[in-house]
């Protein structure tokens, strides 16, 4: 059977190597055909209480086994899956059930208590699967969706061009916004991914990403395409990376994929050479830049295994690569590599025409067909990140606008230079400073909030929040940190707050960014 | 001891709200209370609270994964 959706990968997998393991979690295993039930008996039960193609249902949980079930059990019903992060404060949930409509939630016993509030919100949520409360709401446990008879259940139809999931992240607005994948863009990164890196039966994928992070599709999507086993990273182990170094040995991880923050606390550790990791063919990671020295230090650990630089919006998925073949020099920084397969890119200046030269910077377009269908319920938006060029045939080609700046070096790979906009990327996670700054700007005692990465120590970057008040009123940075916590997921809450008088100025009166950074410096 | 490691935890580290008080048996590690630099903090605090190393191969889940578990962890240390 030819693969052509998402949903079709675990079919396909289950009728070639039915008792193969596809997931590991902890010390339980779920093969191929087991999860193919599984799905059809969860998207079976979503159908009875009145999902319909199209609709939107939230993932509320820690990756486990579950997790599986609950991606492939609602495109299988023909919804789309929407991840919700349960580390994310209440009222930021709330905003995203009612933004995507969400009336089902699949969840597991350990957010009980936050499921139960999620209920009792203002929001269109109406229904718990994965959890069983004493409530007037519908709830239904797990073991009674793993009872629903699979005989009679018909098969959803489903597009290519149908929403498969979506993932929302940090807006400038001050408000997420939901990227929306089609089963096409998702399919074809799984299919590229897969051959790229020459994934196989016989792979070990270690998942270290949560649920909402876009890397996580390599786990969920790529390993079952090509028919491998992904070992999903307990919550705890991430943690700790003695038990990470631990478990990466016991489950002989042949592929890792992560940000390099997790790579940099396993070599942080001092333990990393006790644990044999000969079975590490290929470390992937992306996100952010990777400290030099850090990445050094684990080539030399790891001389087996093959480091590749990935880098791609959620918008777009992946869209290039670089293996690093030899010890990066300290001084360059490693390039974000060639654009892959058959898509096409341009690098634009800001008037949308297009640089050629090498060392030319510029914002980076990409037309592939692993990108989004637009934001969620924001045409606004989404035309705004469309470049379009129309072909001397009279066609026009659409290429998604990065907003990362790059240049080409000598070998026409691509080198990352900075953003064009305010977007960062803070251990891992890409975060809008704007938006903390809206969120700030809405305390009824704050005037002012300029917002901006600033380095705590040589090797230590934080989030400084510098505040100027209303006249005559009083507040403690304590007082904002914990109204921040209420507003904002926890890596976007500001490390210092300081309260300031005034901030500097440029002539044009806008804040001066350099003059206040250096300003910090001198606090 | 317990007290002192909760009040910490709650004043300086807690990742988000809780729904009521934080209890020696609650998972820090799983539920999303710590994330991996506030592990990092705490060790670093029971170090310096309790002027005693503790050694990488010790800092694991077995170790960690509640306040009870970190003061069965410590007195056992004390002990040996």
């Amino acid at each position: 059977m030819s693969t052509t959706t998402l949903v079709d990968i675990i079919s396909n997998s289950s009728d070639k190597s039915p008792h193969k393991a596809a997931f590991r979690f902890e010390q339980e295993a779920i093969s191929y055909r087991e999860l193919e039930v599984k799905t059809t008996q969860l998207a079976k039960y979503l159908g009875s209480v009145g999902v319909q193609k199209g609709d939107r249902v939230g993932i509320f949980m820690n990756r486990c086994l579950e997790s599986v079930i609950a991606v492939y059990g609602i495109m299988k019903a023909g919804a789309a899956y929407v991840p919700l992060d349960a580390n994310a404060p209440h009222a930021r949930t709330v905003f995203l059930l009612n933004d995507a409509n969400i009336k089902i939630v699949v969840g597991t016993e350990t957010f009980s208590k936050k499921l139960q509030k999620l209920l009792e919100a203002q929001s269109p949520l109406e229904r718990l699967i994965g959890v069983q409360l004493k409530v007037t709401y519908q709830t239904t446990p797990w073991e009674e969706i793993y009872q629903v008879e699979i005989k009679g259940f018909k098969p959803i139809l489903i597009a290519e061009e149908d929403v498969a999931y979506i993932m929302y992240t940090s807006g400038s607005t001050g408000l997420p916004k939901g990227i929306v994948h089609s089963h096409k863009s998702g399919l074809t990164y799984a299919g590229l991914s897969a051959q790229l890196f020459k994934v196989s039966p016989e792979d070990r994928v270690g998942n270290h990403a949560p649920l909402h992070f876009d890397i996580s599709t390599f786990g969920y999507f790529t390993a079952p395409l090509a028919g491998a086993t992904t070992i999903i990273i307990p919550e705890a182990h991430t943690k700790l990376p003695v038990s990470m170094l631990a478990l990466m040995e016991k489950e002989k991880l042949s592929i890792w994929y992560s940000v390099p923050l997790a790579l940099i606390q396993l070599h942080l550790c001092g333990l990393i050479s006790e644990y044999n990791l000969t079975s590490l063919r290929c470390v992937l990671f992306g996100g952010e830049n990777f400290t030099l020295k850090y990445l050094r230090a684990l080539m030399q650990e790891w001389p087996h295994a093959k480091f590749y630089n990935i880098y791609g919006p959620a918008e777009v998925n992946q869209c290039t690569h670089y293996l690093i073949d030899e010890l990066p020099p300290l001084d360059k920084p490693v390039p974000i590599g060639k654009v892959w397969g058959a898509n096409e890119y341009k690098i634009l200046n800001e008037n949308d025409q297009e640089l050629r030269g090498i060392g030319q910077v510029g914002e980076l377009v990409v037309k592939t067909d692993t990108m989004m269908i637009g934001y969620w319920n924001n045409p606004e938006l989404t035309k705004k990140s469309f470049y379009l060029e129309n072909t001397s045939s009279n066609k026009t080609k659409k290429y998604f606008r990065t907003g990362d700046l790059v240049k080409r070096n000598l070998t026409n790979d691509l080198v990352f230079v900075g953003r064009n906009d305010r977007q960062v990327k803070f251990r891992g996670y890409r975060v809008e400073l704007d938006e903390i700054e809206t969120v700030l700007e809405r305390h009824n005692l704050i005037k002012k909030a300029a917002v901006c990465l600033v380095n705590s120590s040589p090797s230590d970057t934080v989030i400084f929040a510098g505040i100027q008040l209303e006249k005559t009123t009083m507040i403690s940075p304590n007082a904002l940190k914990l109204y921040c916590k209420l507003h904002l997921p926890p890596y976007m809450v500001p490390q210092k707050i300081e309260i300031m008088k005034e901030f500097p100025k440029t002539s044009s009166g806008k804040i001066d960014l350099l003059a206040f950074k250096n300003k910090i410096k001198a606090i | 001891m317990n007290e002192i490691l909760i009040t910490y935890i709650c004043e300086d580290l807690l990742n988000n709200e809780l729904e009521s008080g934080l209890s020696p048996q609650d998972d820090l590690l799983g539920s999303g209370i710590l994330d991996s630099l506030g592990m990092m903090k705490l060790i670093l605090f029971i170090e310096q609270k309790y002027n005693i190393t503790v050694p990488p191969q010790d800092m694991i889940i077995e170790n960690f994964m509640t306040v009870s578990h970190i003061t069965n962890y410590l007195t056992n240390k004390e002990q040996s």
